[in-house]
């Protein structure tokens, strides 16, 4: 990658996918991690057809029916619902809201790092020192700041979860187009006319995408971890919508008398947040020969 | 091996004084309570916190006590009472025996004196409107006092019986300023102030000269040396506290527990059936959907209490099938028969007949509105649970309630917008006339009428229960009230609470009261066994 060429364009694709996947199967924990978050995935994607019953529900004769009850493998809830349907819908609104503030939060970060880094002599300085100022608070803060302010709910988790992305996509992406910044295709390219908008989307964000993937892939799931902290704390989904935190925060109040309901979310966030994490090393280490230029 | 044994005995030396202090019993003499939350000030005119209440009761008097049956007005400071045949003016004959803590005297003025400032707009008291229509409070000597109002109020004496009407001493008051209630505190209670750490716990000692506790008790004299309120946030500590023996009594306790703590042999549980605590969800008449009566009717008659009763309270309470506790002064069985009862089936015909149509999403539709509604609420587990109970059976009748739960910092500010539809919440009350006018008074909008009922009728019952002179035109037209509010549907009536209070084995004489919640009320009869 550090020949310089005239065709850039057909340079910079990212790494090639086979070779990637194949690399990241060879690190069995890795692979255990990918097929279970590809199944994570599936089962909320899928919810509607695999929950046995109606998320929202009840039948309070039902109530804190301990897992193994008949019909009810995984138990029920305070509210008699189903504790595997309530995990699927719950799954699906804990992803969405991942995605969306990894996506959310995660783009805005990865265009102020590559405006930083960029116009390294005006905009660094500001940006930056924005972000170190935004990282400075810490994210419930924020989370209960946004709720107080727009009132709890998913739009608010999500609100304050891309808030808490934002400084550090930023310093990744920054850091990565610093490097990228210095390689003579770029210079190449400048040569040739191009506009700073299109150098910008054209050369260097491509070659920065395997950071950002990855930092997205390890940032997925402790946004997901701190969605179902401000869940928890009630900032997050309001009921009937199922959400892991907050099932967790409802199971609470029954720890000692049902503790399913609040055991099962918690472990299911647990397994999440670990496989992102193992798979977003992994993926890393897949991607490292290609990052050390 | 030797060495490991030599090993473990030093961890278990150096452990065992830790866990010493730690398991250490409640000592000797002295009552431990446990609450939940603390209060924000221990000042009867400036606070309406329960938790005040709990130890203000303890601490000072008020000139008249309730008993048991939450009815009969009992004798306090004032030893007898008159009210003169308009009902304008009560007068009080005190007793002669009553001392503050510093052991001052207490007479006429010192009552004057605390009635004064609890009316006075200055001290701000939140609940002033509770001390009647008061033309002047003066004593006429030293151990009568003349109560002259306005109008009659026929609902006085219950009023006086709430901690806000406690005497203070005028020196504490004027002494320690702002800080009355916070550094120090003087009245004339079984219990005398000793210190308050706040978040921590308020230490109180035995009033020595005490001997005037209202006739409800077998012993009109504290018999504990110290009492200690301490505050433990989390439920299952204060369980486990009080069968470790580290504290005596608590009356927090959650529903959930409840069966459980009465089959434990070292703790007794006292409750008592008189007990006005109530669980609703009221709706903004005025708000589009909730505004039809239909809409309210077929919600009344769609929630199954018993079903949420058993399922949130876990059985620990009565679905309320009335706006008031039957055993409440001016409680209506007529104006009872009005609340519609669990049928689903009947509120599928009630918004059929009222033209609410089900529409293609399973809610259902009139003139192109959506039978949905907003309700908020203080984000609490019984709050949360039995709002997600009522929105799941409403769903089946093709009505959509659209929870929003708030933190309890903002959430009382957000109760007193107009922001949302329906609300749902709880309160304490003593007698019909005080409930109702409390909430359902045009001019008590916008709180703690969120409901905007405003209706000259309901007025002018409720004007009529309270000023009337004769008893019997006062039931009268209470009752009117509950029947106009019960056939209106202007709230959903959820649950009634009921009182618990837990002691330890070596605590005797704890009788669950429950006055505004209070659980012990003036703590006598309680004696330590060791």
């Amino acid at each position: 990658m550090s020949a310089t060429t005239a065709q850039p364009a057909a340079e910079v694709r990212p790494p090639r996918r086979a070779g990637l996947l194949r690399r990241l199967l060879r690190d069995p924990g890795a692979a255990v991690a990918l097929v279970f978050a590809v199944l994570i995935v599936l089962a909320a994607v899928f919810a509607p057809l695999l929950a046995p019953t109606d998320p929202y529900d009840n039948d309070l004769s039902l109530a804190m029916q301990p897992p193994g009850s008949p019909g009810l493998p995984l138990g029920a809830d305070s509210q008699g619902r189903d504790m595997i349907t309530r995990l699927l819908y719950g799954l699906r609104v804990s992803l969405l809201m991942g995605v969306a503030a990894v996506a959310f939060g995660g783009s805005i970060g990865a265009l102020l790092g590559f405006l930083a880094a960029f116009y390294q002599r005006w905009l660094d300085g500001p940006i930056m020192r924005l972000m170190d100022m935004m990282l400075s608070f810490p994210a419930i803060l924020v989370g209960l700041a946004i709720a107080a302010i727009f009132g709890p709910g998913i739009f608010s988790v999500v609100l304050a979860l891309s808030i808490a992305t934002v400084p550090l996509m930023a310093r990744i992406a920054r850091s990565s187009a610093l490097v990228v910044m210095r390689l003579d295709y770029i210079e190449a390219a400048r040569a040739t006319g191009m506009t700073d908008f299109r150098l910008i989307w054209r050369h260097l964000a491509p070659n920065c995408l395997s950071a950002i993937f990855v930092f997205g892939t390890l940032r997925f799931g402790q946004v997901i971890l701190l969605g179902s902290a401000l869940s928890f704390l009630g900032l997050g989904a309001q009921p009937p919508t199922p959400e892991l935190g907050a099932m967790a925060s409802e199971g609470r109040n029954f720890l000692f008398f049902a503790p399913h309901i609040a055991v099962i979310p918690c472990v299911v966030i647990f397994a999440i947040v670990l496989a992102f994490n193992v798979l977003g090393d992994a993926l890393r280490d897949a991607l490292d020969p290609r990052l050390r230029v | 091996m030797k060495r490991m044994l030599g090993a473990a005995l030093l961890a278990l030396s150096v452990a065992a004084p830790v866990a010493d202090t730690w398991a250490q019993p409640a000592p000797r003499n002295t009552l431990v309570i446990l609450r939940e939350i603390d209060a924000d000030r221990f000042d009867p005119h400036r606070t309406t916190a329960r938790s005040a209440g709990e130890s203000l009761y303890m601490m000072s008097d008020t000139l008249v006590s309730l008993d048991f049956d939450m009815r009969t007005i009992r004798p306090g400071l004032a030893e007898r009472w008159d009210v003169s045949e308009d009902g304008r003016l009560y007068t009080f004959h005190l007793r002669r025996d009553v001392t503050f803590c510093d052991g001052r005297p207490m007479t006429a003025q010192d009552v004057v004196y605390s009635i004064n400032r609890w009316i006075d707009p200055a001290t701000r008291s939140p609940v002033r409107w509770r001390a009647g229509p008061v033309k002047e409070v003066r004593a006429k000597d030293d151990h009568t006092v003349e109560y002259e109002l306005n109008e009659p109020f026929g609902e006085l004496l219950y009023q006086l019986t709430l901690f806000f009407a406690s005497v203070v001493d005028r020196n504490a008051v004027e002494r320690l300023g702002d800080n009355f209630g916070v550094q120090g505190f003087n009245g004339t209670g079984p219990y005398c102030w000793v210190s308050w750490t706040p978040r921590q716990e308020l230490v109180l000692q035995r009033h020595p000269n005490y001997s005037w506790g209202p006739p409800i008790y077998q012993n009109p004299r504290p018999q504990v040396e110290r009492v200690i309120w301490r505050i433990v946030p989390e439920s299952q500590t204060r369980i486990a506290a009080l069968q470790t023996g580290q504290a005596d009594i608590t009356q927090y306790i959650p529903h959930i527990a409840i069966p459980q703590m009465r089959q434990m042999p070292n703790v007794r549980m006292s409750t008592q059936e008189n007990y006005f605590w109530d669980y609703f969800l009221g709706f903004k008449v005025d708000k589009p959907v909730v505004s039809d009566p239909a809409i309210r009717r077929a919600v009344n008659q769609a929630v199954n209490r018993e079903a949420i009763v058993r399922a949130v309270f876990f059985g620990q309470a009565q679905p309320a099938d009335a706006y008031l506790n039957p055993n409440v002064e001016g409680f209506d069985a007529e104006a009872a028969k009005l609340v519609p009862r669990f049928d689903p089936d009947a509120a599928r015909r009630t918004l059929d007949e009222a033209g609410w149509r089900m529409g293609p999403d399973n809610v259902r539709v009139k003139d192109g509105q959506r039978a949905s509604f907003l309700v908020y609420a203080i984000n609490t587990q019984i709050a949360r649970q039995s709002l997600e109970a009522i929105q799941a059976d409403l769903r089946r009748v093709g009505i959509e309630m659209r929870i929003q739960l708030w933190d309890a910092t903002v959430g009382w500010g957000r109760l007193a917008t107009q922001e949302f539809d329906a609300f749902t919440m709880s309160y304490p009350y003593v007698t019909a006339t005080d409930a109702f006018s409390l909430y359902f008074d045009s001019q008590n909008r916008p709180t703690p009428n969120r409901m905007n009922w405003a209706d000259p009728a309901t007025d002018e019952a409720l004007r009529k229960a309270r000023t009337a002179v004769d008893p019997e035109v006062r039931q009268r037209a209470i009752a009117e009230a509950q029947r106009i509010i019960a056939s209106n549907y202007v709230w959903l009536p959820i649950a009634r609470d009921q009182i618990w209070v837990a002691s330890s084995q070596r605590v005797e004489g704890v009788r669950a009261h429950g006055i505004y919640g209070v659980g012990l009320y003036k703590g006598l009869d309680i004696r330590l066994t060791r």
